[in-house]
């Protein structure tokens, strides 16, 4: 003990570092992606869905449908057939911008990914599915969940 | 000029605002994380509607030179589910023969087409009914995915076509 600097100060550094760890953990796990998931959905258990991860190469439009039918994305409700058109219009933009030349009717390389709640009816999917079809989406993939 | 040397001359950071930054930071990160739900997807390959042409147990592959547009060479198996009011599956036809209700006798069923190598069949197209719940339809897309066709690959072109209320098979 000095007597001058009597007063006791806890040395801050060590939980400083730890907090900055726990921060860097966190900034690290943060999913940005699963935003765009509508979590009040319930999905159906199928067998055989498996968890496919593209590795960022393939462009994913993901589209949550509601019980009720309604489109949701990143938690809004939206125009479905004006949504899925802008969104075909940017795509094929975007694919111009890499050197590719996709003209109206022709193949986006965007895939669809639809979450629909288990009780939303097929003809509210189909709608969905024939609009992509229109723009030019091909590929698409159905969310389900996996059994326990 | 002449420095002042006291007898503690260490410079000493002021910690606490920053430790108070960054458990500000921290709360911030807690708050808004959300792990990823651990979900599935069937992949599909969904070809625009085209006209259905019946499969011809006597054709080959490439066989009409004619023929330029790609999709109408292929041959499609056709399935039909019906549905009832609540949404489940009424009936379940392949190409005109009743299947019942169960999945599992579909999965027979298809299993024994997709297995002859005379029968070029590589789409399914699915009427369905358009009262079906998502739950119903995927178990059928369950089965037709887990199909594998005689060259081996599996099946995933599928086409859905929505059946009208009223028509023959739906209630």
């Amino acid at each position: 003990m000095s007597g001058a600097q009597a007063e006791g100060e806890a040395d801050l550094t060590p939980i400083l570092d730890m907090v900055f760890q726990l921060i860097t953990f966190f900034m690290l796990v943060m999913n940005f992606k699963a935003a765009a998931f509508d979590m009040t959905l319930k999905l159906p258990v199928v067998g055989s869905a498996m968890p496919i991860d593209t590795k960022g190469q393939e462009e994913l439009l993901i589209l949550n449908l509601s019980p009720t039918g309604d489109l949701t994305v990143y938690g809004e409700k939206v125009d479905m057939v004006r949504y899925i058109a802008e969104e075909a219009r940017v795509s094929r933009m975007t694919a111009k911008g890499k050197g590719m030349d996709i003209k109206d009717g022709d193949e986006l390389p965007t895939m669809i990914v639809i979450r629909s709640d288990e009780a939303s009816r097929f003809k509210d999917l189909y709608h969905v599915i024939k609009s992509c079809q229109e723009h030019g989406y091909r590929k698409f993939a159905l969310k389900a969940k996996r059994p326990e | 000029m002449k420095r002042r040397h006291g007898k503690s001359s260490e410079v000493k950071l002021n910690l606490a605002a920053m430790l108070d930054m960054a458990f500000q930071l921290l709360a911030f990160f807690v708050l808004t994380f959300k792990p990823d739900p651990v979900e599935g997807q069937i992949m599909l390959r969904l070809p625009p509607p085209e006209a259905i042409k019946e499969a011809n147990a006597k054709a080959k592959a490439g066989q009409d030179k004619n023929n330029t547009n790609p999709v109408e060479g292929i041959e499609s198996l056709i399935i039909t589910i019906a549905s009832n009011g609540s949404g489940s599956i009424e009936t379940i036809l392949v190409g005109d023969g009743e299947v019942g209700r169960d999945v599992r006798v579909l999965d027979i069923k298809l299993e024994n087409l997709l297995k002859d190598p005379d029968l070029l069949f590589k789409q399914v197209i699915l009427q369905v009914g358009s009262k079906l719940r998502y739950d119903e339809l995927m178990k059928v897309i369950d089965v037709c995915t887990k199909q594998k066709l005689p060259d081996g690959s599996q099946l995933s072109k599928l086409s859905f076509v929505e059946l009208p209320e009223g028509a023959a098979g739906a209630p």
